[in-house]
């Protein structure tokens, strides 16, 4: 009987959110909208911005090399330079990206490098311009090889071995497996991300079936009707929380498939350098999502009862935004590097959750630590579905004036 | 008489608000230290209602109508008094207790604002437990008389209000209780569907011996439902019994209309003002060729007036009226009339 009325409580809502739009925006939507749209489509971007930089040839400008014809002819010939005459304004020609970069070549530039003297060249640039940075690269590049043959030469010439340019080759080799390389560079930020949408994903329901419920006045009508209040708010609760856990779901969906997507990309553009390989076992995802259950449990109570206390959406609004930072900041601690999980922070809610699902995404499974986050998750959820309960059960809070 | 289905004995409800100070100053001092002092909402009131009686429970806003519409559902807990409604005592017994009442609150709908209506019908029976062939006796009852039928499966915000105002009637009979409380439910309707409502509820009356409870500001209501009203005000019961007997005893006013044959009348009706003014009536134009004299019935005779008006002048037609209702009740909630009813 008690449990039929849960259920006819929360089938009720669930009814309801599904036909109202916005929920279905926010709940839906946005979650699997947001990954690709953001990461395909600001990388896709960035790589064409890119692309089209490295396709073209920079216009660079020589100052000065006059007695240096040799290296003027060579840099002409370059690949990708487009060399123009040398000019006393090319500091505004840079600035007004007329030109991308300008380099200085010293007199008796060739002769020193004949001689086997050292010499210098002064590139100037525009920093944090990307045509220029992939300017300047090309120059650079010219002249490493310019120096590189010179070397050579002076050796072949003096008939000495071509090892000592390099006496010592220094290789490295990986031995961490491609899923800790993939949990340390994106394992703190996914467990952030499915931290914060688990709330997230928790609020618009929250505001809308307590503060929601007042405003709208209609409260007072379910209030007549034969069901308890506490079964009415444990209805009200599971919407909630069924809401969370479907925003987590479908972004942990949208962001393996952005990953799979950029991977292909990745793929795609194959001069980009080595593509990072999705490496997460579904034994993490799983393990993650376990732990942030609680986590959600905790949310969508705190969440209601909090709205519940507001008097209207918009009071509602206005204390559920700034809570939004009370949890990001716990995230973003757990992801910064160095923030190691101990016995202490094993009890910090919302940051032992953070920290633990960093750790289990590059694959290590503290199992001490572990129970003990999901055992206090657990307590604190429960406490916050209590109050929430209680909360309901009051006079003064659902009709407060 | 009949044991009552409603007996209220002292029920008290006082709730507790802050009291903000004015001005910028009293508003940062409001944020430290709060001044808070107890409001009467509902003060020691005691009736009894009896099956099938149709009450009638007015007062100005704020009065506390609808806080006791609330302690007698069992939403609100009072702060002290008896209240046995239906041999429960409804904020103790509160699920036991909802189950044998209807409630509509005429600015708030419990149906649901995106759905069409019968799936807020649906769920409402399996809420109350009715069965599948008391639901559809119903339901063909409230299509029949409420006319329902053309609009269930819209969506409940696509109706128009009195559409609405049906539904929900309909949804707070679906498990046929003996009791029904209404809160305003003619609010903002047209006339035409005050009227569909007010007739619903009369046959439901006679046909269930269903009691009904009405707050409302309109008047019409009354007159066309109840046989008993309750006045309220600032928490206080001020009458309770008959609208008969209310009217009969402060029907004071008076209102004779007139309109006169033309313009050349119309002048002598005018130079007729000093003479009514010295007997303290007061002439008031409607239109040109009509004209209103106020008087006390109980200082002037009526047939005295009348005789007066059409020897001075040639009247083509004629009008006696009562004061409105809502003059009387404006004058009880003023306290003037108090003592009249009482005496």
């Amino acid at each position: 009987m008690s449990l039929r009325n849960v259920g006819i409580v929360y089938r009720k809502e669930l009814t309801d959110s599904l036909r109202d739009r916005r929920t279905l925006i926010s709940m839906i939507l946005v979650p699997l909208l947001l990954f690709p749209v953001l990461m395909v489509g600001l990388s896709y971007i960035a790589g064409e911005v890119i692309g089209e930089a490295r396709r073209q040839p920079s216009r660079v400008m020589v100052l000065g090399g006059e007695d240096s014809p040799g290296v003027l002819a060579a840099l002409r010939q370059a690949p990708k330079l487009s060399v123009l005459p040398g000019r006393p304004d090319y500091v505004d020609q840079i600035s007004e990206k007329r030109i991308r970069a300008a380099v200085e070549i010293p007199p008796g530039f060739e002769a020193a490098l004949e001689q086997g003297n050292q010499t210098a060249v002064k590139i100037y640039m525009y920093e944090g311009d990307l045509k220029s940075q992939v300017g300047i690269e090309r120059l650079q590049k010219f002249f490493r090889d310019l120096s590189d043959r010179t070397v050579r030469e002076h050796f072949a010439a003096r008939h000495l071995p071509e090892g000592l340019l390099k006496p010592i080759n220094i290789a490295q080799e990986n031995v961490a497996s491609p899923e800790k390389v993939w949990g340390a560079l994106f394992g703190g930020m996914i467990s952030y991300m499915v931290i914060l949408l688990s709330m997230t994903g928790a609020m618009y329901p929250a505001m809308d079936l307590a503060a929601g419920e007042k405003e709208r006045g209609t409260i007072e009508t379910i209030l007549c009707s034969p069901v308890s209040r506490t079964h009415l708010v444990l209805g009200k609760f599971l919407m909630v929380m069924t809401a969370s856990l479907a925003t987590v779901a479908l972004s942990a969906i949208s962001l393996g498939g952005s990953f799979y997507g950029l991977g292909r990309l990745a793929v795609m553009q194959a001069d980009k350098g080595p593509s990072l390989q999705m490496a997460i076992s579904l034994k993490s995802i799983a393990a993650v999502l376990t732990l942030v259950l609680p986590l959600a449990v905790f949310f969508s109570s705190a969440l209601l009862a909090i709205s519940l206390f507001a008097k209207s959406y918009r009071e509602a609004q206005s204390y559920l935004t700034p809570l939004t930072f009370v949890v990001i900041i716990p995230a973003v601690v757990a992801m910064l590097p160095g923030t190691e999980l101990n016995a202490k922070l094993a009890l910090v809610p919302i940051l032992n959750t953070a920290l633990v699902s960093k750790e289990i995404m590059t694959g290590t499974y503290h199992w001490k630590y572990i129970a003990m986050i999901f055992a206090s998750s657990c307590v604190y959820a429960a406490a916050a579905l209590f109050i929430a309960v209680k909360l309901f059960q009051r006079e003064e809070v659902l009709f407060r004036a | 008489m009949a044991e009552p289905l409603i007996a209220v004995r002292e029920l008290t409800k006082h709730f507790r608000a802050s009291r903000r100070r004015e001005g910028l100053w009293g508003g940062i001092q409001d944020l430290f230290v709060r001044r808070y002092h107890t409001v009467r909402a509902v003060d020691c009131i005691s009736f009894e209602v009896v099956r099938g009686d149709m009450v009638g429970y007015i007062g100005p806003n704020g009065a506390g109508k609808s806080t006791t519409i609330k302690m007698l559902t069992g939403i609100l807990v009072p702060t002290s008094g008896e209240v046995v409604s239906n041999k429960y005592v409804p904020w103790r017994q509160r699920t036991a207790y909802v189950k044998t009442i209807g409630v509509v609150f005429g600015q708030r709908t419990q149906l649901w604002w995106d759905i069409a209506a019968i799936e807020s019908f649906r769920l409402l029976r399996r809420i109350y437990d009715v069965s599948q062939r008391d639901f559809d006796e119903r339901m063909e009852l409230f299509n029949q008389v409420l006319g329902i039928g053309d609009y269930l499966y819209t969506p409940v915000r696509k109706l128009s209000l009195g559409e609405r105002m049906r539904c929900d009637l309909a949804a707070a009979l679906l498990h046929n209780p003996p009791l029904l409380f209404l809160d305003e439910p003619t609010i903002g309707l047209d006339v035409v569907a005050k009227d569909h409502i007010r007739k619903f509820l009369r046959a439901i009356n006679e046909r269930y011996q269903t009691t009904v409870l009405l707050t409302t500001h309109d008047l019409d209501d009354i007159e066309q439902l109840c046989r008993r009203i309750m006045i309220i005000d600032h928490g206080r019961l001020l009458y309770d019994g008959p609208l008969g007997l209310l009217k009969q005893k402060l029907l004071r006013t008076k209102m004779v209309k007139f309109a006169l044959r033309d313009s050349e009348q119309a002048a002598r009706v005018r130079a007729l003002a000093p003479e009514l003014a010295r007997q303290s009536l007061e002439l008031e134009p409607v239109d040109e060729l009509t004209y209103r004299i106020r008087f006390d019935r109980t200082s002037v005779s009526t047939s005295a007036l009348i005789q007066q008006i059409l020897s001075a002048v040639e009247v083509r037609d004629l009008l006696i009226e009562d004061e409105p209702i809502e003059e009387i009740v404006k004058r009880i909630y003023a306290g003037e009339a108090l003592r009249e009813v009482t005496a």
